[in-house]
């Protein structure tokens, strides 16, 4: 390794990795070779500074515990209000679909009546003369034909079966 | 919380600098994993399930804010340009103060956010705390010729933003020492 450059060797890996016979012989080499002088020191330093840091623990901090239970609670609740609102989305279409089918009926319901009876064609006047309220409150025609002399034959009648 | 607090902790370390910025992805890394707790099937570590969230959150983060652009020596802050220039002059059977020890640890966490999520993971996990590659593989869902090819690439980028502030510093220190010469 004395005669051939080592920066390459030094790149292929991490120096904790090598074992002592190569740390000799980089020792060797980097004395009479400027180039992979440096390259060494680079890579020393570069893993002094990586390895410092790892070695340097940090604990939380006191109350961080609180601060993610806080947190927890405040995005459980956010997602509350939001799957609230996902239902809300979700039931609405089917309550705006209800509401536009009880439109329709009403308009249905009191819209054509109205329309019936702003009409004065006979033909109309004709097929209503069957309704609910002619039946009730007009005189029956079969009615009107039975005379009063004809219900005294009739009591008359009855009285004499009677005896 | 208690138990994982500080494994949680080291994990977020090795992305982000700033202990807020640890902080914040320390307590997003315990949101997902209380969400997805229903999904843990119970036959690996919990640590090892927890690790991997914690990963895997740490890259999404680091990935969403960007890197930051590269250190240069006019960023240092004096104890960091100290620790350096000894770095330089003598590196073994150095003494390590708490004050260096910081002063090592600030400059690498400010050199690792020069990097991607990726190479800065790799990096740390492998140069930084000796993990091997089927570890790296088994933290991060990697195959390991990936591993060992990102690591490759990013202890290349770790030693050349390196070796830019060691060289700026040594230019520095010559040019001082010829103005020391003239006068």
């Amino acid at each position: 390794m004395s005669e051939q450059h080592i920066i390459e060797r030094l790149e292929s890996g991490p120096l904790a990795q090598f074992n002592e016979s190569e740390l000799a012989q980089v020792a060797a080499h980097v004395s009479g070779c400027e180039s992979c002088r440096q390259a060494y020191l680079v890579a020393q330093t570069a893993e002094e500074l990586l390895r410092t840091r790892a070695a340097d623990l940090v604990q939380p901090p006191p109350f961080f515990q609180t601060r993610v239970l806080a947190a927890w609670r405040e995005r459980q609740a956010a997602n509350e209000v939001w799957s609230f609102g996902r239902l809300w989305r979700t039931a609405g279409a089917v309550f705006s679909s209800m509401a536009a089918t009880v439109a329709v009926l009403a308009a249905l319901t009191f819209a054509l009546p109205a329309t019936s009876n702003t009409t004065n064609s006979p033909a109309l006047a004709q097929s209503s003369a069957y309704s609910a309220e002619d039946v009730i409150f007009s005189p029956d025609e079969s009615d009107s034909t039975v005379s009063d002399e004809q219900v005294v034959t009739t009591i008359m009648d009855a009285d004499d079966e009677l005896r | 919380m208690r138990r994982f607090g500080p494994r949680v902790f080291q994990v977020a370390r090795r992305f982000f600098h700033q202990s807020t910025a640890v902080e914040d992805a320390a307590q997003e890394i315990f949101l997902k994993a209380f969400s997805a707790l229903d999904g843990f099937s119970g036959s690996g570590s919990l640590e090892g399930w927890l690790t991997r969230i914690a990963t895997n959150t740490c890259l999404n983060l680091v990935r969403g804010a960007g890197r930051r652009p590269e250190l240069a020596t006019a960023d240092l802050t004096q104890t960091e340009t100290d620790w350096l220039d000894q770095s330089a002059a003598a590196h073994s059977g150095r003494e390590h103060t708490v004050e260096d020890r910081l002063a090592a640890s600030d400059l690498a966490g400010r050199l690792l956010e020069s990097l991607s999520a990726e190479d800065r993971l790799v990096v740390m996990m492998i140069d930084g705390e000796e993990a091997s590659i089927k570890e790296v593989a088994a933290s991060t869902g990697w195959s390991e010729s990936k591993v060992k090819v990102r690591a490759f690439r990013a202890r290349k980028k770790m030693r050349e933003a390196v070796e830019k502030l060691l060289s700026a510093g040594r230019s520095i220190t010559e040019r001082a020492g010829k103005g020391r010469e003239k006068k």
